[in-house]
């Protein structure tokens, strides 16, 4: 329903979404051992916003992630960029992932610079572009470390910078902050608030962190656990320019106690299974 | 995609490693027989097989195995009762740790077998000249791996030792040795493969004992069939010794 | 014929003995005590007669032997022959190892298939192809470098095969997410990614192809250093073997200190 409402609206405001999800579904194997990952979500991305997709632990966020990064390219229904249906990588989807996925063997600047050397771009300008987007990050000075010299959470500004520095339209990213400790988190969200704010980027944020995602959206795709369907989508209309600040105040502990009355049902399901598939294991 | 299908059956890749084998031996005796190769140089692996009968029977293999074994389960054990002790010291203490334990991980890439003439020297052409050199050879493995193995037991085990006031001798064969099994035992697959190694190589190098020495007798006769039968089924012994002790290792590995 | 298909452990092994390394003065003093108490055990032993004359020679005559070798033709027109052995062994054993082992790494089928065969046979005594070998090769240098080059072999295939399949998953998904060409994947992301395991497999495989090409020469051979430590044997010279054999022991030490730092895997 909320998505035949917003779509309404965004036509006649005659601004087209940059990303459009239609009823995808994912299904791992078949027959009786499969397992449906994902079943008829939709919604859309407008130009600018950014949209966070939140869920319990195994709720399907990760092969969302996959497909609309092109890494997973058999599902059904369509991911839609310009009309385009995404089968494999597209141009213009940049993913910032999980895991560490810094080149150990490539210094800061180096590592930034990746996409640009796979595009055949000079030199010099590829460094003057590095540079840039190492500096927006936060890293300026760090450039000729190597990444086993810096910290997670300043690793993980790495991996955003070399995506940032491919000028995607979209930002795609699956929990990059998961690895790293709270105080970081919130920091490292304010800098991406500001670059997000900076560079009108296109966003979409895979995460199963409330906090976050409430501090960072502009809209909140609450799925269910297993399988993974849109359960809600909820809009922050918290003020913006938007800091880390935000948590403390009385809007914000109004969504998140809204989102997690959602999430709580969810998350308890899928700890329910868990729990019973751990039982399971240890008796056979 | 038909290659990703079919790895998921398990049988299908060993059964086309095994079915290679056996069709590069058919293609082997092929050749041989239209005389492309050099039949004075690869004998037939028919009558590769067919020798092995008299490997058995005339050669007394068994025979050979059980000398071969007895210098074996002496260097082993020998492996053991010296390299788990070393290993302990050099945990308990720290300042000879840090000395000596670069002399003895450079000793486990030195070429020490090389040192068999001085061997034969002190003991003649005994099995002690080929026990003593094994030993030699085996210890460093065992000795790092130990150390490792007792270093790396977790804080936390060691402090529940201390608050239930466990005495050093307790806190070691309660505590310390338990956990650092899985490790030591690595170590102890590492030793044992490079005694093995050492055994057989030394028998075959100074023409002593067990199998070793009869792929050298059987070279020397330029008996074909023989030496490559001979070499084969060394080679399915320590094929046979690894995969015992690689199983060993990985039920004494904390499931997990 | 030492460390061969154990590779894995002794490096990380070695490894965490560098972590335990403290290079302060009272380690420095420790290690010198041990040191000296052993030479001046060992003099007293020698000079004691309690042994067999010239089994525990004096350090002193050793130490005039080690002199007097460094100082013969003989000594390196032998240390010429062998260092080639070696060198063919490592080249021909490498370029073999590293093919097959990407092979096997690239491909899940053929992995399962023939890797089972690789692994097994790595830790096997190699010493005893070498009649083979020489039925193959003949007497000469050929047969060692074979012999040499097929210890290699197997070392090296299998940290190619074991590093290709361990390459991060998340960098290979950092590749295609950035839509890297197959060339681009592997120049930028496959060949930076198993540097140090194919490395680490040739300074092992180094190791490896040293004590078998020695120890091919001692057996059947009429040139080389393993052949001089024959011939020395052969003359009951103590001191000289001992001194030839500490000489050994250090040219090979040096030399996987050296492919140590130049493919910047420990040693």
């Amino acid at each position: 329903m909320t998505l035949a409402t917003s779509a309404a609206s965004d036509a006649a405001s005659g601004v087209q979404p940059q990303l459009v999800i239609d009823r995808v579904t994912k299904q791992f194997g078949e027959g009786p051992g499969s397992v449906l990952a994902i079943d008829d979500m939709s919604f859309n991305v407008m130009p600018g916003e950014f949209v966070s997709v939140i869920g319990p632990s195994g709720c399907g966020k990760s092969t969302l992630f996959n497909i609309i990064g092109g890494l997973l390219d058999e599902y059904a229904g369509d991911v839609l960029i310009e009309r385009e249906r995404i089968a494999g990588p597209h141009k213009a989807v940049g993913m910032v992932f999980q895991e560490e996925s810094t080149f150990p063997w490539r210094n800061v600047i180096d590592n930034v610079a990746f996409p640009l050397e796979l595009l055949g771009v000079n030199k010099s300008e590829r460094l003057d572009l590095a540079h840039h987007f190492i500096d927006l990050v936060g890293l300026k000075g760090f450039e000729k470390l190597m990444p086993s010299a810096l910290s997670g959470g300043m690793r993980q500004r790495v991996s955003i910078a070399r995506t940032l520095v491919s000028k995607p339209q979209i930002l795609l990213m699956d929990e990059p902050f998961a690895a790293l400790d709270e105080q970081t988190r919130l920091l490292l969200g304010d800098k991406i608030t500001q670059i997000q704010q900076d560079l009108n980027q296109t966003t979409l944020l895979i995460t199963h962190n409330l906090t976050e995602a409430v501090q960072l959206s502009d809209r909140i795709v609450v799925m269910t656990y297993r399988p993974g369907k849109v359960k809600r989508i909820v809009d922050i209309k918290l003020p913006r320019p938007r800091t880390s600040d935000v948590v403390s105040s009385d809007a914000f502990g109004h969504y998140v106690a809204e989102i997690w009355s959602d999430l709580r049902e969810e998350a308890t399901r899928g700890m329910v299974d868990s729990e019973s598939a751990q039982r399971g294991g240890s008796r056979g | 995609m038909a290659s990703s299908s079919l790895a998921q059956h398990r049988a299908i890749p060993i059964i086309l490693g095994a079915s290679t084998i056996i069709g590069a031996f058919v293609v082997l005796e092929v050749l041989l027989r239209m005389g492309v190769v050099n039949k004075y140089v690869v004998p037939l692996p028919s009558q590769v097989v067919m020798a092995l009968e008299r490997i058995i029977v005339e050669e007394n293999i068994f025979g050979r195995m059980r000398e071969t074994a007895y210098e074996m389960v002496v260097s082993c054990v020998m492996v053991i009762v010296l390299g788990v002790p070393i290993g302990s010291l050099l945990y308990r203490w720290r300042s000879l740790r840090s000395a000596v334990l670069d002399w003895i991980a450079a000793m486990a890439a030195a070429p020490l077998v090389l040192a068999f003439p001085l061997f034969l020297v002190m003991f003649g052409r005994s099995p002690t000249t080929v026990i003593v050199m094994s030993v030699i050879t085996g210890l460093a493995p065992i000795i790092i791996k130990t150390t490792e193995g007792l270093l790396g037991v977790r804080p936390v085990l060691i402090n529940v030792g201390r608050s239930l006031k466990l005495t050093d001798a307790q806190m070691f064969r309660m505590i310390l040795l338990p956990a650092a099994l899985p490790t030591i035992f690595s170590g102890i697959r590492l030793s044992w493969t490079f005694v093995l190694i050492s055994v057989v190589g030394i028998e075959f190098l100074i023409n002593l004992g067990g199998l070793g020495q009869l792929i050298n007798d059987l070279s020397e006769r330029y008996d074909l069939p023989g030496t490559y039968g001979a070499i084969g089924f060394v080679i399915l012994v320590s094929v046979a010794f690894f995969m015992i002790l690689e199983r060993v290792e990985t039920w004494l590995r904390p499931a997990k | 014929m030492a460390a061969t298909g154990q590779v894995k452990t002794p490096t990380a092994t070695m490894g965490w003995a560098k972590s335990g390394r403290g290079s302060s003065r009272s380690t420095n003093m420790i290690r010198a005590g041990i040191f000296f108490g052993m030479a001046i055990s060992w003099e007293a032993l020698s000079r004691s007669g309690l042994l067999f004359r010239d089994v525990v020679p004096s350090l002193f005559s050793i130490w005039a032997s080690i002199w007097k070798l460094v100082a013969s033709p003989v000594f390196y027109a032998n240390l010429q022959v062998t260092a080639w052995e070696i060198f063919a062994s490592l080249a021909i054993g490498s370029g073999l190892g590293i093919t097959v082992g990407i092979i096997l790494g690239a491909n899940r089928f053929l992995g399962a298939a023939y890797e089972p065969y690789v692994y097994y046979i790595a830790p096997t005594p190699r010493i005893i192809f070498f009649p083979v070998m020489i039925m193959w090769f003949g007497v000469g240098v050929a047969s060692k470098i074979a012999l040499g080059a097929l210890s290699c072999f197997f070392t090296v295939a299998l940290s190619t095969a074991g590093g290709m399949r361990e390459v991060d998953k998340v960098l290979i998904r950092v590749g295609r997410s950035f839509r890297a060409t197959p060339w681009q994947m592997a120049t930028k992301i496959y060949l930076p990614a198993m540097r140090t395991p194919v490395l680490n497999g040739i300074r092992l495989g180094f190791g490896t192809a040293t004590v078998t090409c020695l120890l091919a020469e001692t057996k059947l051979s009429n040139q080389g250093l393993g052949y001089m430590i024959m011939q020395i044997y052969a003359r009951f010279d103590m001191p000289s073997l001992y001194g030839l054999l500490i000489i050994v022991f250090i040219i090979a030490g040096v030399g996987n200190l050296i492919l140590g730092k130049v493919t910047g895997t420990s040693a």
